[in-house]
C-alpha cells in the first residue's frame, strides 16, 4: 500500500509500485528523499549531492538574498521555482537544467549507498514545487547506467567516499579545464562529496572527473588514518594497503578493456 | 521565456529537421527529447554524441588561443561541433550557464531538406535563449 508509513523493501521496487499508484509523497533512503506526485519524480535530495539553491546561489547564477526571498515568499505554497522565473532571477530554462542536473545527481546517491526504502510518507511535497517532473522509470535507469558508467571508467568505488590523494609530478594545468580543477581540490584530506560542494558543482560530476583522474594514475584512494592500529590483522593496516588493490585494478581494468 | 520544450520544438521548425534533444554531455543523459533519433534510440544518440562532445571540450589543441578569446578561451573550447554523413546533418551547439551545467543542443537534420549555415546561426541563438530567457 502507498500509505503505509513504514517499509523494509527495495527503493526501486517500491518507486515502481508508487509510480504505478500515480502516488504523492516523499520516500527516504537511507542517503536521500524521494519527492513525488502523482507518481513522477518531482524532486529529489540527498545529503551526498549539492541541491538546487547551492549549485544556484554559490555558482553566482542567483544571488543569496534573491534564493532565500523566493523562499520565503513561495515555500509555504510549493512555488519556489515558480517565484524564481516569475521574479526574473532565472530564465525557465535555466532553472529546467539546474533543477534537472541537481535532481538525477541527488538521484544516483538516494540510490547507490543503500538501496533501502525506509519511510514513506503520503502528500508530502517539496517547497520547489514541480519545475520539470520525470517518470520514475527513467530516474531508475539513469541510476544504474551512472554506476555502470564509472565502472568503466575506473572500477574502483573507494574513489567516490574515501578521502583522495594527489599522485607526485600529477599538474592540474595540463589537463581539460573541469579536471584541472578537480585535481587542484585533491589535498590528501577532501573527498569527493567535499570537492563537489568547494566547486559548487554536481558530486556525479566530480566522480565522473575523479574516476578518470584515478585511471590515469594521478588519484589514489588515501590509506586509512593510522589513528587505529589493529595489530591483530597486520596484513590490512598501513601504506600497503593500496598498492595490492591498485595493482588487482589495473589488472581488472587490463581485462575488461581486453574484451 | 523558453524551457527545454519550447527550445527543442522551435529547433523542429528548421527546414529538414528530424530531431532533437537537449543532452548532458558528462553523464550521457538526454534531459529532453522531440521528434525521431537516428537509429530511433534517443538514450543512444544521447550517449554516442556526449561522447563526441567531451572530446571536443577536452581537446587543448584546437581550443582558442588564449590572447585571441580571453580567459573564456580555456573554459569554452569549443562552441559547435557538425558532422556530415551522406544523408544527414548532426549539430551540436554548446550551452553556456552561469552555474554548473555541461549541456548540448543536438539537431538532427535531413540532408536534402536541411540548411547547414542556418541552422547553426539559429541553434546558436536557442542555446542563448535557453539559458538567459
Amino acid at each position: 500500500m502507498t500509505t503505509a508509513p513504514c517499509t523494509d523493501g527495495s527503493a526501486p521496487d517500491l518507486l515502481g509500485t508508487l509510480a504505478a499508484d500515480h502516488a504523492t509523497g516523499a520516500l527516504s533512503t537511507h542517503s536521500g528523499i524521494f519527492y513525488l506526485a502523482a507518481g513522477h519524480v518531482v524532486h529529489v535530495e540527498s545529503a551526498h549531492s549539492p541541491d538546487l539553491g547551492d549549485l544556484l546561489t554559490r555558482s553566482g547564477a542567483v544571488a543569496p538574498a534573491g534564493w532565500w526571498e523566493a523562499v520565503q515568499r513561495a515555500g509555504a505554497l510549493h512555488r519556489v521555482g515558480r517565484q524564481l522565473v516569475d521574479s526574473g532571477r532565472l530564465s525557465t530554462g535555466a532553472l529546467e537544467l539546474c533543477h534537472l542536473g541537481a535532481l538525477f545527481d541527488a538521484a544516483y546517491f538516494a540510490l547507490a549507498h543503500d538501496g533501502t526504502a525506509l519511510r514513506f510518507r503520503p502528500g508530502v511535497a517539496h517547497w520547489l514545487g514541480a519545475v520539470r517532473p520525470v517518470p520514475v522509470a527513467t530516474v531508475l535507469r539513469e541510476s544504474r547506467r551512472r554506476r555502470d558508467l564509472l565502472h568503466r571508467i575506473w572500477p574502483d568505488p573507494a574513489v567516490d567516499t574515501a578521502p583522495l590523494r594527489r599522485a607526485a609530478g600529477a599538474d592540474p594545468a595540463e589537463l581539460p579545464p573541469r579536471r584541472g580543477r578537480t585535481l587542484a581540490l585533491v589535498d590528501g584530506g577532501r573527498t569527493a562529496a567535499q570537492i563537489a560542494s568547494a566547486l559548487a558543482c554536481r558530486t556525479f560530476h566530480t566522480l565522473v572527473e575523479l574516476r578518470r583522474l584515478a585511471a590515469d594514475g594521478l588519484v589514489t584512494p588515501a590509506p586509512p588514518p593510522p589513528a587505529t592500529p589493529v595489530h591483530s590483522v597486520p596484513e590490512t593496516d598501513g601504506a600497503a594497503w593500496d598498492e595490492p588493490d591498485t595493482a588487482l585494478l589495473r589488472r581488472l581494468l587490463d581485462a575488461l578493456e581486453a574484451l | 521565456m523558453p524551457g527545454i520544450d519550447e527550445s527543442l520544438l522551435e529547433a523542429m521548425r528548421l527546414p529538414g529537421a528530424r530531431g532533437a534533444l537537449v543532452v548532458d554531455w558528462i553523464s550521457g543523459l538526454a534531459l529532453g527529447a522531440v521528434g525521431e533519433a537516428p537509429g530511433g534510440d534517443a538514450e543512444a544518440t544521447a550517449a554516442e554524441t556526449a561522447e563526441l562532445a567531451r572530446q571536443a571540450m577536452e581537446s587543448s589543441t584546437l581550443a582558442p588561443a588564449v590572447d585571441g578569446a580571453g580567459s573564456a578561451g580555456k573554459d569554452r573550447p569549443a562552441e559547435d561541433l557538425i558532422l556530415t554523413s551522406a544523408d544527414s546533418y548532426h549539430l551540436l551547439r554548446f550551452v553556456v550557464t552561469t552555474f554548473d551545467s555541461t549541456v548540448f543542443l543536438y539537431l538532427w537534420l535531413d540532408r536534402a531538406d536541411g540548411n547547414l549555415a542556418l541552422a547553426r546561426i539559429r541553434l546558436a541563438d536557442m542555446a542563448d535563449r535557453l539559458v538567459l530567457g
